[in-house]
């Protein structure tokens, strides 16, 4: 069973519908191959690589927002699509994620100088797929005008030659568009009259018409939050139609024999004799976008409408004046693009000379010299005030070990400590970030999951498994004295530390991982196997299905020893298997 | 009237035909939808079967036959909107292989004449279902199995709601003109001023007005804009990325008598004046009906379900193929093919259920006039003869 996500420029928003709905409701669809064109390959990418969605959304939004701030809308020259996208996928993505998708994610990609179609699905580096990821997203002259290359050959949005590739019989097709597709938006129209276009099927319809602008104009926040809505409701209603909504357990038997023929004649059949089944599919007929993605949207909503500013803006006088300046803003546009471009670059290409450089010696006044000549500028462009953060982080970090070095006054001890102070750098982010999130007053309760060595038990290591493991189940309250208390259930069958496992528990899962018989076939939703077999209190009545987020973010496994990483997934898994 | 036949305007014309916008012509015309026939592999026999003035003065439907010496009952095809009988091919050979099979171009489309409809729905529509009843009336048919498909779904079963004796079966290929428009004061509250500016001003026009309008790249806009329409002919007709836009060109780029008539039926866009779902209680209770569609289809797939909830008794079937879109017969060939033939047979049962009240030729008085007309010239020997010898 394969995927199809449409090209759709902004549009895109709805397939993260589509994602949020796959992944809560039939995980094991999303095993096969995932196709897509244009923003459908982005979106193919972050599923396959499990990102979390409401990230995800989030990002989207912000360059949504960002796309509506110009003068010119999308088209102002202080928008760079491509940068935008690039940033956001090297913040996202994983280091391995070419390992992750290659043979399965399918880029469709339009060849510049004969039109054809070409499909990419093998990526050597990480470096490809972000190469062919934005090659697939470039539109002439709206995005750009050389478009990137690939391997050496320039190539732009597969959306032109074939915007919908269809890998074999058995594919579910994924568009935002009313027409002929699997999972596509019913409107409320006629639907007799279509047109075909790159493989595209699209009714001539108003909405859709109105949709087609959207493409390249994105609308506000309550549009997009309508988009992602239709599209968790379109592939529910698919799902159900195609009775392909089962309960964990029938899934885990059903998915390893009949994944192939779900859109051949025969009808996919869900045992009606499963309770379980049946509540799970009356609790979708009422299901909503999640929580998690609902708040983000309900946030940017709020942030676009609220505000003096807002409120002026949506008065119709002002947006008639913004119209009639449009002639004047444009060439002022155009100046301060050029500029903070340029500026940007500069500060841009410092700092990487700094990392290559990897001299503080020889560089440090000028460094310094810089940043005090930059910082006047720091508050006009975020492009040039992120260069400089990098910058100065980098620096930071290289004196640090400058410093070590010093003390030391060896010159290996000293490259030890600038080794260490890189690699240290992840653990800073995600420290940051563990940080920016519970700024207040917290207390980690971690009684409910099983501990081997309580005596290891120390604050050191349950700061390691939270800040490497996305919580299971959060949940927050007031207590007596109105204090905020917060509890978190982490997954930590795959933490490889004593804190949390034995040392012969540790040895049995060590023992799995060489175990190369599994592949991922078999166990298309082992975090729910594995869910079950912990049956403690605290989980046995939590219905698993409640929090999407959960099951999404369990497998991003940040082990301790990178090595792991080269490991196939389904290896990492191992020890689910054995507890289930 | 004056356009049904175009050989002879076209070749006589002193300018050669240099002067005119659209590229159309009716020797073009037959020759592209002999090539696509030519992958049936049952032979056939295409013939102008000449209905008299049933809308203009003489009106002629282009028809083609097959196995039309089998005994049992025969099966009789209504394409759908801007299609012609040739697209078909695909399922002919599997139909023709138990029964006889006639198909035909609708009044208005295809090959056949195109008079100018009234301009009122009841009306148009009443005219459409009484050619195809003079139609049956000069092929000499009794009782036939009625299989439409869209457009011709709608005038299917309206048939079978006026002649309810000579439909033995009704079958349904994703027919249109069955919901109610359904009410919807916000519907526009929601979209741009330029868009509602745009629907306003394409709302008069042909449904089709485009490939018209395009002119010589007419031919070019079908194959751009259903390119999915010719792969799926790919296994069938030879070149057939080019040969069917041709034809689907070909047959839309004359007088467009047959879309005017639907677009007087539509109301809004898209959307029947007198839908069905209103009458389907007059229908004869007996008559059994098979409603196919395909999962991916717009056209709403609510239809099946009001078809069975309305109708008491339990001839009534409905099939949803897996994978198809609107072309369901074309999407999915062979499941279609099967789907129809259960049902084909399913009549053939239940013989004794309906019995037949005139299933020898109707001794009506109008009945005998023009039987001798029907000029049946086998497609071998006959392609230029052929437009001359009915007209």
């Amino acid at each position: 069973m394969n995927l199809s996500f449409a090209g759709c420029g902004f549009l895109g928003i709805y397939h993260v519908g589509v994602a949020v709905c796959f992944k809560k409701y039939a995980p094991h669809l999303l095993l096969g191959k995932i196709s897509g064109a244009s923003f459908g390959a982005l979106s193919a990418c972050c599923l396959l690589c499990e990102l979390p969605i409401g990230e995800i959304t989030s990002d989207v939004l912000r360059v949504v927002s960002e796309a509506r701030a110009g003068s010119l809308g999308p088209f102002s020259p202080s928008f760079n699509i491509q940068n935008v996208l690039l940033e956001g996928m090297q913040k996202y993505l994983p280091h391995d994620v070419h390992k992750i998708v290659s043979g399965k994610l399918h880029i469709s990609l339009t060849r510049v100088y004969d039109g054809q179609n070409v499909i990419v699905s093998d990526f050597p580096t990480r470096e490809d797929l972000l190469q062919a990821l934005l090659a697939s997203c470039f539109v002439p002259v709206f995005s750009g005008l050389l478009p990137p290359r690939f391997h050496g050959i320039r190539y732009m949005d597969g959306g032109f030659s074939d915007n919908l590739p269809v890998l074999d019989e058995n594919t579910i097709t994924v568009s935002p568009f009313c027409g002929e597709s699997d999972i596509c938006p019913r409107d409320l129209s006629s639907q007799l009259f279509h047109i075909n276009l790159a493989n595209t099927s699209i009714e001539i319809s108003k909405q859709n018409i109105n949709r087609f602008a959207r493409i390249l104009f994105p609308p506000n926040p309550e549009v997009l939050s309508n988009m992602c809505k239709q599209g968790f409701d379109d592939a529910l209603r698919f799902l159900h139609r195609n009775n392909l909504i089962s309960c964990t357990r029938c899934l885990a038997v059903q998915s390893t024999f009949q994944l192939q023929d779900v859109l051949d004649d025969t009808t996919f059949e869900y045992d009606t004799d499963c309770e379980e089944c049946k509540t799970h599919r009356q609790d979708a007929l009422v299901d909503d976008l999640p929580d998690t993605v609902m708040t983000i949207f309900q946030n940017a909503i709020d942030s676009a409408n609220s505000g003096i500013v807002n409120w002026v803006m949506r008065r119709r006088a002002m947006r008639y004046l913004t119209f009639l300046t449009i002639p004047y803003r444009v060439p002022i546009d155009i100046m301060y693009a050029t500029f903070t471009n340029y500026v940007g670059n500069r500060v841009e290409v410092h700092s990487v000379q700094y990392k290559v450089a990897q001299n503080v010696f020889v560089h440090r006044k000028r460094c310094v010299r810089h940043n005090n000549l930059m910082t006047r500028f720091v508050t006009c462009t975020p492009k040039m005030s992120k260069g400089l953060w990098k910058l100065s982080l980098n620096m930071l970090q290289q004196l640090h070990g400058f410093m070590y070095a010093n003390h030391d006054r060896s010159e290996a001890a000293a490259r030890i400590y600038y080794k260490l102070t890189m690699d240290g750098k992840i653990d800073v982010n995600d420290g940051m970030q563990l940080d920016r999130r519970r700024a207040s007053e917290f207390r980690i309760t971690y009684g409910d999951v099983k501990s081997g060595h309580d005596d290891v038990d120390t604050f050191e290591h349950i700061m390691n498994v939270t800040s490497h493991n996305e919580a299971l189940l959060a949940y927050y309250y007031l207590d007596g004295e109105n204090k905020m208390k917060m509890t978190e259930i982490y997954d930590v069958t795959d933490a490889d530390t004593d804190a949390v496992q034995s040392p012969m528990e540790r040895d049995v899962n060590k023992q799995l991982e060489f175990d190369n018989d599994w592949n991922s076939e078999f166990i298309p939703d082992s975090d729910d196997l594995d869910m079950e077999a912990m049956d403690d209190d605290a989980l046995a009545d939590r219905n698993i299905f409640s929090d999407p987020e959960s099951e999404w973010n369990v497998r991003r496994s940040y082990s301790a020893s990178d090595s792991d990483g080269d490991q196939p997934e389904a290896d990492r898994r191992g020890p689910y298997i054995e507890l289930a | 009237m004056g356009s049904e036949i175009n050989l002879e305007t076209t070749e006589t014309s002193w300018t050669g035909g240099w002067f005119s916008w659209t590229r159309q012509s009716d020797v073009m015309l037959r020759n592209v939808e002999k090539t696509i026939l030519s992958c049936l592999k049952t032979a056939y026999k295409r013939f102008y079967v000449d209905i008299g003035s049933v809308v203009g003065q003489s009106d002629k439907i282009w028809t083609i036959s097959l196995n039309d010496e089998s005994p049992k009952t025969p099966l009789v095809l209504l394409h759908g909107m801007g299609a012609g009988l040739a697209l078909w091919c695909p399922n002919l050979d599997a139909f023709a292989a138990t029964r006889p099979v006639y198909a035909i171009d609708l009044l208005g489309f295809g090959r056949s004449s195109r008079p100018k409809f009234a301009s009122n729905a009841e009306k148009a529509e009443a005219q459409w279902v009484e050619s195809v009843e003079e139609w049956r009336r000069e092929v000499n048919l009794g009782q036939f199995i009625l299989l439409g498909h869209s457009l011709g779904g709608y005038i299917a079963t309206a048939y079978a709601l006026k002649y309810p004796d000579r439909v033995r079966h009704l079958i349904l290929a994703d027919p249109w003109g069955f919901p109610q428009k359904p009410a919807n004061p916000y519907e526009n509250t929601n979209l741009p001023l330029w868009v509602r500016a745009i629907v306003t001003a394409v709302q008069p026009l042909n449904p089709l007005w485009a490939v018209r309008a395009a002119g010589p790249a007419g031919k070019w806009l079908v194959g751009k804009t259903r390119p999915d329409i010719s792969r799926k002919f790919l296994n069938y007709v030879p070149d057939a990325e080019k040969i069917i836009p041709e034809y689907i060109y070909q047959c839309n780029s004359q007088t467009p008598s047959g879309e005017s008539a639907f677009h007087t039926l539509m109301s809004g866009f898209g959307w029947a004046k007198n839908p069905m779902v209103g009458r389907i209680d007059q229908l004869d209770p007996k008559l059994p009906i098979t409603v196919l569609y395909g999962s991916r289809s717009w056209v709403d797939n609510s239809t099946g379900q009001v078809l069975t909830d309305q109708r008491t008794t339990a001839n009534t079937y409905v099939q949803v193929i897996n994978g198809a879109g609107h072309h369901v017969y074309l999407d999915k060939p062979e499941q279609f093919n099967k789907y129809v033939l259960e049902a084909c047979a399913r009549s053939d049962d239940n013989d004794n259920g309906r019995v037949p009240d005139k299933v020898a030729p109707p001794a009506d008085d109008g009945a005998t006039i023009h039987t001798v007309n029907n000029i049946t010239t086998t497609d071998k020997s006959s392609n230029n003869t052929e437009p001359k010898t009915t007209s």
